[in-house]
């Protein structure tokens, strides 16, 4: 073979050979993008991705992180006596609790214990879940030493994986803004509701359930909604929420395809569903105290 | 040289002069315009209603049509193994358009699948269905189109296949093979409606261009039903899983005629919805069928035999899987993902929410015998039709960041939960999809086109 022929027969091998390896590639998941962990004087000093779903099984705790997600996802059914309406915990806390802007746990145990201007007092975590069973679940505290209440925190210290205690993940639980600075449409925000939020929680608020009578999509109103001491019946805390997380399903990004609303629409919405009927919350007059009432506050 | 070889390439070069020269000649004697060809009252305002309606059932829109654009504008993008290839502007615009188009050139070209100046269309045109369609349909399409339809100038882009592959005279022999005219014929052992069903599907609606698998030169391996049971029994277009319309196991079986219809007409039902192309179809196309022509289309479809060698039925079996996620009995990562990722609207009894989230129980997509649809739309996402039935056309959203062995995980738990019985998928399934979402094709649509197009998203 003379020259010519060697280089003719060594290019084409080459090039046989990257279009091979072209068409061989493994195509996979890119790289989670990391999110910052900051220290207490906002430096960053690492950062997080969420542990990834599969490795629960192969914690130590396993069974109490797994008994503490469904305790989570599906609080009125395994927990009827404390759960006074048909809500769950993740009905409010979007995506497993993994989603920033959407009440996310990922900081849950590093941030308690908190001081906590309802109350006007240091909070720790235990307090802070039995807040959510009396007024967005309308019921009943659950024994803090139970297996239960450790099982919920056992699933939110999995969700902040490996970044220390003094330390946090640089996310918003929610986008707070200055509502007030909107003047709320609450027929512009029946418009809305009718439109996007009634083919779920239903054309009275009322929601939708499974065969098993559990909220698919919770109420929002009425008897089996949350009470008037729930964050969501406040103006200040049901906008920054609807604002990010409503309606899901109908954007393509994961976790659950939810969109941003302007929050003039975020203001309008929830002006209409929060002052529906609903639950009273009789211990309302205790929060607080000795300190003058948001002007949100809920006394009917 | 010797003389072997001197023979073998002046041979060779003469047979490709007389394969271009044949090839270029075909139009002309294979696919002639009409003699005669009749006067079109193209200002007759019954006939161009008519026309907007056969255009609907042909779903010309849905390809002529890029997302964003203008309708009947062109510029969508579609993927063949060779490169992209671009739709065509049918608007009535003269110069870029087909406002020059006689009623024999617009007729040749729907039928036929040839151009005015003697050029072959890409097969993508579904000339082989169209072909059936009776005189007076496409008459009242070329009215609609010359008289109803917006006039936009925008030029055909080229398609991004390389040369010498994009060269079009293959195409004539493509037709040659391929596209035999043919007509429609009734079968006797049919209602009338069902035959009416069958003459739309075969024909306009032209189900088999995604539904009926292809063969090696792209042809549908069969046109009608009476050729063979390969006919609407599932085929793969751009990573999307057409399924099987027959009436068998993984076909349309435990799929009632009712059902059919509601799902054509709304693009859901109580525990499925249309996604992907199918959306599409629904939104453009088939919401506005007639009641009567839907459920000939059904009752049709419910005649299909299964393809020897398939079940006739479908049974589920045993659910055990919502009783053990309901009991918190999770050992499986496919169980545990699911409970993070999929269950919030998917729901442990898989049933979905009526009419918002589809059920992945007994969800003929879920378990078809080709994955592809389902690891597209969970890498991808996609949204339903939007209809006039339902106030909202709700999305699932794309799970892209999820690894290749997560997804064979849930997916694999998905096929075989809660009765469900398919195939095992791998991570090179995934991997396989993965490389088509990579590699979809991009649309043409001119910015002017976009701003002034907005209303029409």
């Amino acid at each position: 073979m003379n020259k010519g022929t060697v280089s003719i027969i060594a290019i084409a091998v080459v090039v046989v050979a990257a279009w091979m390896w072209n068409e061989s590639r493994y195509y996979d998941a890119p790289a989670t993008p990391a999110l910052t962990v900051v220290d207490a004087d906002g430096n960053a000093v690492g950062e997080y991705r969420p542990p990834l779903a599969r490795d629960m099984l192969a914690e130590e705790n396993a069974d109490s992180i797994i008994y503490g997600m469904r305790l989570l996802n599906e609080t009125a059914r395994l927990l009827p006596d404390n759960v006074g309406n048909g809500l769950n915990c993740n009905s409010c806390h979007m995506a497993q609790g993994k989603r920033p802007l959407g009440a996310p746990y990922i900081n849950t145990i590093n941030d308690y214990p908190k001081f906590m201007g309802r109350p006007q007092a240091v909070l720790n975590i235990q307090e802070r879940i039995n807040g959510c069973f009396r007024r967005s679940m309308n019921g009943t505290p659950i024994d803090e030493s139970s297996e239960e209440m450790q099982a919920m925190v056992d699933y939110m210290d999995w969700l902040r994986g490996d970044v220390e205690k003094g330390h946090r993940v640089d996310i918003k639980n929610m986008e707070y803004f200055k509502v007030a600075e909107y003047t709320p449409d609450p027929v512009r925000g029946e418009e809305i509701y009718v439109q996007q939020c009634a083919a779920c929680h239903g054309a009275n608020g009322e929601g939708m359930k499974d065969q098993f009578g559990d909220f698919i999509f919770p109420a929002l109103w009425g008897d089996e909604s949350f009470n008037l001491g729930a964050g969501m019946a406040r103006m200040s805390r049901a906008s920054p929420f609807v604002l990010h997380n409503m309606p899901i399903g109908v954007g393509l990004d994961a976790p659950l395809g939810q969109i941003t609303l302007s929050k003039q629409d975020a203001v309008d919405v929830s002006a209409y569903f929060t002052v529906k009927p609903r639950p009273d919350f009789p211990d309302k007059i205790y929060d607080w105290p000795g300190v003058p009432k948001p002007a949100d506050f809920r006394s009917h | 040289m010797n003389k072997a070889i001197k023979v073998t390439i002046v041979g060779a070069a003469a047979l490709l002069v007389a394969a271009v020269g044949i090839a270029k000649s075909v139009p002309y004697w294979f696919a002639p315009k009409m003699d005669n060809p009749p006067t079109v009252n193209i200002h007759d305002p019954e006939l161009i209603a008519k026309g907007e309606y056969y255009a609907r059932v042909a779903d010309c829109v849905a390809c002529h049509t890029a997302p964003g654009g203008k309708p009947f504008a062109g510029g969508l993008g579609m993927q063949t193994p060779l490169g992209a290839i671009y739709s065509t502007n049918i608007t009535p615009d003269p110069e870029t358009g087909i406002g020059n188009y006689s009623y024999a050139d617009f007729e040749r070209a729907v039928r036929r699948g040839v151009r005015p100046d003697n050029v072959s269309l890409y097969p993508a045109m579904p000339s082989v269905s169209y072909m059936i369609a009776k005189d007076d349909e496409i008459e009242a399409m070329y009215a609609y189109f010359m008289s109803a339809v917006e006039p936009v100038r925008q030029d055909n882009q080229a398609s991004t296949i390389p040369w010498p592959a994009n060269m079009r005279w293959p195409l004539a022999w493509w037709q040659l093979i391929f596209a035999q005219p043919r007509e429609f014929a009734e079968d006797p052992t049919l209602t009338a409606q069902q035959n009416h069903g069958a003459y739309l599907v075969e024909g306009l609606a032209h189900c088999g261009a995604c539904h009926t698998p292809r063969g090696i030169g792209f042809q549908e391996k069969s046109l009608s039903n009476r050729d063979s049971e390969q006919f609407l029994a599932g085929s793969v277009l751009e990573g999307w899983y057409a399924k099987s319309l027959r009436n068998e196991g993984v076909g349309l079986a435990i799929w009632s005629e009712d059902e059919i219809v509601e799902f054509l007409r709304t693009g859901r039902t109580h525990h499925t919805a249309a996604f992907g192309s199918m959306s599409d179809v629904v939104e453009k196309s088939t919401q506005y069928f007639t009641d009567e022509d839907l459920q000939a289309i059904a009752s049709f479809l419910k005649t299909l035999q299964p393809r020897s060698g398939y079940a006739v039925d479908w049974q589920p079996n045993d659910d055990t899987t919502t009783a053990k996620l309901r009991s918190g009995n999770i050992t499986e990562p496919g169980e545990i993902i699911y409970i993070q990722e999929c269950a919030t609207c998917h729901r442990l009894d898989g049933k979905g929410a009526p009419r918002v989230f589809p059920a992945l129980a007994g969800n003929s997509i879920v378990f078809a015998e080709d994955p592809s649809s389902l690891i597209q739309v969970t890498l991808a996402g996609a949204k339903m039709a939007d209809t006039k039935y339902d106030m909202m056309a709700f999305t699932m959203p794309g799970f892209y960041h999820l690894s290749n062995q997560d997804l064979a995980d849930v997916l694999n738990f998905i096929r075989t939960g809660w009765g469900n019985h398919g195939s095992t998928i791998s991570t090179r399934d995934i991997a396989r999809m993965r490389r088509v979402v990579d590699h979809a094709p991009e649309h043409y649509v001119p910015q002017a086109a976009i701003r002034e197009g907005a209303h029409h998203e």
